[in-house]
């Protein structure tokens, strides 16, 4: 009897989980779009248009702006989108690696598409009241597409880069997003220090004139160290370069903040 | 006395089942309702991009008496009228197709006109108003594209949860049903591109 109502339970579970797998399957054909960068990187070369020189020329002026103003632009040069449209893929690529942050979805993309002589700037929403598709169409039509019709594409994503920069300097503080990210866990650590240094206190309560060397505030000031100055290590690295999410991988791009767009921008052909 | 426990056991469970149920339904059903209200405004927004676009046209080239433009503006006009006042339990499938069609047609219609304006006068190449809101209206293209994909994933996720069981035992106590997808575009590509 037990056996039969365990083989039932084993064999629902089962159809559970395969409904559920059938359930989350995606809807688009994930091996026609590139893997998110790793390690993360805001110039993707995946065509290989530029130098490696140039690579690192276009990358660093995209991450000393992103570390700015939390803005995310990205640029990604493919050599064909399999027969995709440009407008569609585009935003499939921004929506899977997130560009931007995702309480902003300050992220913006520049795609080309080298075969079908195609370029695409797709923006996050959080940045469409500046830089708007008819902003995007005239960054497109006056700075990125003479270069590359001339084909000199440094100099086309180059100065496309800077008029983007240009128009969305103003919008977000990089200051605020690092602030918002720590002052959650700063009450919290709070919270958690003055509970510990109750707990310290109930229990030491008992044993108060044992004379031992550590209990007389010993480490209940040790915890509150260490706390504080993990909190203090957060605060500070956050404000500059080294901060961050990850940390760790050398003071570049932190990786993409999980932002969205809803398919607006402009482009074209060259 | 051990057996009306259990019993009682079995009812408040179920009672919570299907609480969880019916709230779980309720979100899907908030969700879609949100995915569908973009898709409209995106549609509303291609209605009215089109009247502003045939607006500089005329503005730019003494353009007013053309058919063309005529028909552009009977179709957003027609686009509008399409979209406004239908929630998403209203769209069946013939609601659906006649909003894409009126939505295709508006698109098409405006294209055509752009087409034949550039063609007579070429100097709307120059014209950064006319070029800005082409742009805008290819935006909306793809907006609308993109929310509508949006929708039907809400939608099948809603789907999912209404359809299968023993959920679909509760959604049909609860009414809810299952709701209509987008089907694509019939005949989106072989739409009129602008081209020049």
């Amino acid at each position: 009897m037990m056996k039969t109502i365990k083989n039932g339970l084993r064999i629902t579970g089962f159809a559970v989980l395969l409904l559920l797998m059938t359930g989350l399957r995606g809807f688009a054909d994930d091996k026609d779009y590139p893997d998110r960068p790793n390690p993360p990187a805001l110039v993707n070369d995946f065509a290989q248009i530029l130098s490696q020189d140039q690579v690192l020329e276009l990358e660093n002026k995209l991450e000393d702006f992103a570390r700015t103003t939390s803005n995310q632009i990205t640029i990604v040069t493919m050599k064909n989108l399999g027969g995709h449209d440009v407008e569609e893929y585009s935003v499939e690529v921004f929506n899977r690696w997130g560009l931007g942050q995702s309480d902003k979805n300050n992220g913006v993309l520049l795609l080309v598409s080298m075969d079908d002589h195609k370029a695409w700037i797709t923006v996050g929403k959080g940045l469409q009241g500046v830089l708007t598709d008819a902003q995007s169409g005239i960054i497109f039509r006056n700075e990125l597409r003479p270069a590359f019709k001339a084909g000199d594409y440094y100099k086309g994503l180059y100065d496309a880069t800077d008029a983007i920069i240009a128009i969305t300097r103003g919008e977000y503080k990089a200051d605020g997003l690092h602030r918002g990210e720590h002052d959650a866990p700063l009450t919290a650590i709070i919270i958690f220090i003055i509970f510990i240094i109750i707990i310290i206190r109930i229990i030491r309560g008992g044993g108060r004139g044992g004379g031992h060397y550590y209990s007389r505030g010993g480490w209940g000031s040790f915890f509150t160290g260490m706390f504080l100055g993990n909190m203090l290590g957060g605060w500070g690295g956050g404000d500059n370069d080294s901060g961050g999410w990850g940390g760790g991988d050398g003071g570049g791009f932190d990786g993409f903040g999980g932002g969205s767009t809803d398919g607006g921008g402009a482009g074209g052909s060259w | 006395m051990k057996v009306s426990y259990i019993l009682l056991g079995v009812l408040a469970l179920l009672l919570l089942w299907s609480g969880c149920s019916y709230n779980s339904m309720n979100t899907g059903r908030i969700n879609m309702n949100q995915k569908w209200a973009n898709v409209q405004s995106q549609y509303q927004r291609r209605a009215d991009l089109i009247p502003n676009l045939v607006a500089t046209v005329k503005g730019a080239a003494d353009f007013e008496k053309s058919t063309y433009i005529q028909t552009a503006l009977a179709r957003a006009g027609a686009l509008h009228s399409a979209i406004s006042n239908v929630s998403a339990d209203q769209l069946t499938a013939a609601k659906m197709a006649e909003i894409q069609k009126a939505s295709a047609e508006a698109q098409s219609a405006a294209r055509m006109a752009i087409n034949v304006a550039v063609e007579a006068y070429p100097q709307l190449k120059a014209n950064q108003n006319f070029l800005s809101l082409q742009d805008q209206l290819e935006g909306t293209e793809n907006r609308i594209n993109v929310a509508r994909n949006d929708f039907n994933k809400s939608v099948a996720d809603f789907n999912i949860s209404v359809t299968s069981f023993p959920g679909n035992l509760l959604a049909r106590l609860f009414g809810f049903k299952e709701q209509l997808m987008f089907q694509a575009d019939a005949g989106a590509e072989n739409a009129p591109k602008v081209q020049f």
